[in-house]
């Protein structure tokens, strides 16, 4: 069985078993993650009748995200499988995105945005389904402003059609479960921040307030 | 001859019955009856042979244990006629409390002939209290029965085994400790990736958290010699500190707690510090008088009970110590963090050099903030001075002036500590987090607190700097107290007050 868990955006967890939903809860709220996180991996043990030792992989969304949030969901994803001692593998949040309209049938590329916060977009462009059924990324992920994003896709001569599904950790374990049939499962977990930490190097010597006259 | 012994089953019925008829001359079990007792799930039976040949069926005797039930029951014990007073019995029944402590009994109960001496003083050689007797029990012989009772200590609650995670601030700490007794402590800081911004950057500590957790699990485990199983409990910290680095301990903590099924407390950071004492101690005194002081806080806590009653006497308005440490530091071109750097100076220049003012001790001050503290406006008064000199070109001694700010941030620290143990009459002192390295703090605290009657405490300082150990410290002393573990559903709080010790 493979838990999936993702903070991207709310809070996303889903139990994938054989290829299908078994369950998924989804908390939209995205200031809440460190609240909700375990509730949430609970209840979904529990409605499921899952002992938490019957999953074996466990897959954390990777963003890209707003950073405090995202963070939570994989760390939770990090310890629930050392809990376990189950598998531990990363996928891009928005090939989960990705993965629901090309599995709908969307054959045109795939804008696939989130937001990042400060008047910028998260963004992936993909094409189509490979011969596992994994989204095929042509462009991203990346971080832009969204005129930024625009001018870049007219540069390249890109015509697409935008994402509308909302992130749910149920696209990504079905995701992950194609790619594990393939053996592609990815076990890097780290954050796609895309973004270095905000900090700035003081002056070498900074002196604090005003300087002393006379 | 030495003990041989193993589980009985069913292919020693006809031995056991043998000694069973020879031992229980009126009252032995029917065959039927001893075959049920051997096979029935609720119970083990133990066999004792003279030699591994098994030649010899010296002894036998079984324990009776329900699932879920705190109490065991020695069903029977017989050693054979020629094999008595050497010592067997004991170490059949030695088996037998091994196995009730085993399978999680809290206590055991047997019956014994009122009448039969040489078994009650076993009994009672191995702790079991004579608690009850059954009248004329024993038929036809019509002898009563003494009931006993051996209380086991209990070891979930007696000396839970616990892992603390910390993650306020800049060090990853993970911690495990048994009760009071500290196993492992694993810290990895992200001190160095600080360094070139001369003081903590928030996402850049929250960052390293999430990429150091696994890593420290695993060599917690490993120091510790444990399995994530075997735990009690976990312990998380959830504030005050860092609100994005707090939120990746939260995450970590409640995932591992679902996975492994153990219950969860959010603990206070602050408090942890004071509760750390524990694991050196055995136990933290109170009433006590609390400094704690790092680059994050200056508080000081008076606690009149770890658990339920710690109150804050007052802390930092502005700067806190370590902090303002990490800014002169930088001012003088000496590196981070300033702590460790200010003493390596300060050990070479005189105290007393420049007299920077004390923040909060005049007695305006001191009336409204007798037990606060504040380090901006020494911090701009070196600045200052430095401008002064620099400006004049004339040359001045950096040891000096880190002597002299140490001396300045020191004097405060420790005065009003005092004064808080004076004042609230309690003549204990607990010193706590990472400017407890500084060795001129120590060293005034020790002086003050020798001439004013105060006995001093200060932790080892892998405890006293942020760590998971004093987290699992204080989870352990709220399973121990029989605490309710804490709601799934708390959050991390940056600012929790000290009053919230646990958050539920």
């Amino acid at each position: 069985m493979i838990l999936a868990i993702d903070t991207s955006a709310g809070t996303s967890v889903a139990l994938i078993e054989d290829g299908l939903i078994r369950a998924e809860i989804t908390v939209d709220d995205n200031m809440r993650h460190a609240e909700v996180i375990g509730e949430t991996i609970a209840k979904i043990l529990a409605t499921t009748d899952t002992k938490p030792n019957q999953i074996k992989t466990v897959v954390a969304g990777r963003g890209p995200a707003p950073f405090t949030g995202l963070r939570v969901g994989i760390a939770a994803a990090t310890m629930f499988a050392a809990g376990v001692g189950a598998k531990l593998y990363g996928v891009c949040s928005l090939d989960a995105i990705a993965f629901n309209e090309l599995t709908r049938g969307e054959t045109r590329p795939l804008l696939v945005t989130a937001d990042a916060r400060r008047k910028e977009v998260y963004w992936a462009i993909y094409e189509g389904l490979d011969q596992d059924g994994v989204p095929i990324m042509i462009h991203g992920p990346a971080v832009n402003k969204p005129q930024d994003l625009e001018e870049l896709l007219k540069e390249r001569n890109l015509v697409t059609v935008e994402a509308k599904a909302p992130m749910r950790a149920s696209d990504l374990g079905l995701l992950a479960h194609n790619l594990q049939k393939a053996n592609r499962l990815d076990t890097d977990t780290a954050a796609l921040y895309l973004r270095a930490a905000d900090a700035v190097e003081p002056k070498p010597n900074q002196r604090f307030g005003k300087a002393v006259s006379g | 001859m030495t003990l041989h012994l193993r589980l009985a089953t069913e292919a020693d019925l006809a031995k056991i019955m043998q000694l069973e008829n020879a031992s229980f001359a009126t009252d032995a079990w029917p065959e039927e009856s001893m075959r049920f007792e051997l096979t029935a799930p609720h119970t083990s039976y133990f066999v004792a042979f003279d030699t591994s040949e098994e030649q010899n069926l010296i002894g036998y005797g079984g324990l009776a244990k329900l699932q879920g039930s705190p109490q065991a029951d020695i069903q029977t014990i017989a050693i054979s006629q020629e094999s008595r007073g050497k010592g067997f019995g004991k170490k059949l029944l030695e088996r037998l409390i091994e196995e009730a402590v085993n399978q999680q009994a809290q206590e055991i109960f047997l019956e014994v002939r009122a009448d039969n001496e040489v078994a009650q003083n076993l009994y009672l050689a191995l702790g079991f209290e004579h608690i009850d007797t059954r009248k004329r029990y024993y038929q036809p012989a019509d002898v009563d029965a003494w009931v006993m009772r051996l209380k086991l200590q209990k070891q979930n609650t007696a000396q839970p085994l616990v892992l603390g995670i910390e993650s306020s601030c800049d060090e990853t700490g993970i911690g495990i400790v048994r009760g009071n007794t500290l196993l492992a402590n694993v810290i990895s800081s992200s001190m160095d990736l600080h360094a070139r911004f001369g003081g903590v950057v928030p996402e850049i500590a929250a960052r390293a958290h999430l990429e150091a957790l696994q890593p420290t699990l695993e060599k917690a485990l490993k120091e510790a010699q444990i399995d994530l199983s075997e735990l009690d409990a976990i312990a998380v910290t959830n504030g005050p500190g860092l609100a994005g680095a707090l939120m990746v301990g939260v995450g970590a903590a409640k995932a591992l707690a679902v996975a492994t099924g153990k219950p969860l407390y959010a603990v206070n950071h602050l408090v942890g510090h004071v509760g750390v004492d524990v694991l050196e101690r055995g136990e933290v005194i109170t009433p006590t008088i609390a400094l704690l002081v790092s680059g994050g806080h200056t508080s000081l806590l008076k606690v009149n009970d770890l658990l339920d009653d710690v109150e804050l006497l007052g802390e930092t308005i502005d700067d806190a110590a370590g902090e303002a440490f990490d800014k002169i530091a930088r001012l003088l071109d000496l590196g981070y963090p300033g702590g460790p750097k200010i003493d390596e100076q300060a050990a070479k220049g005189d105290p007393k050099a420049i007299r920077f003012p004390r923040g909060l001790t005049l007695p305006k001050d001191m009336e409204k903030h007798r037990y606060d503290f504040s380090f901006s406006g020494l911090k701009t008064a070196v600045a200052r001075w430095v401008e002064v000199k620099e400006a004049a070109n004339e040359p001045y001694s950096i040891p000096d002036v880190a002597a002299s700010f140490r001396e300045a941030v020191v004097d405060v620290l420790v005065t009003k500590a005092v004064n808080a143990c004076l004042d609230n009459k309690i003549p204990r002192l607990l010193l706590g987090g990472g400017v407890v390295a500084n060795a001129r703090l120590r060293e005034l605290a020790k002086e003050k607190c020798e001439a004013n009657g105060i006995e001093l405490r200060i932790p080892a300082f892998s405890l006293c700097t942020d760590n998971g150990a004093m987290i699992a410290a204080l989870g352990a002393q709220l399973v121990m107290a029989g605490r309710k573990p804490s709601n799934l559903e708390f959050g991390a709080n940056s600012t929790l007050p000290v009053t919230t010790v646990q958050t539920i």
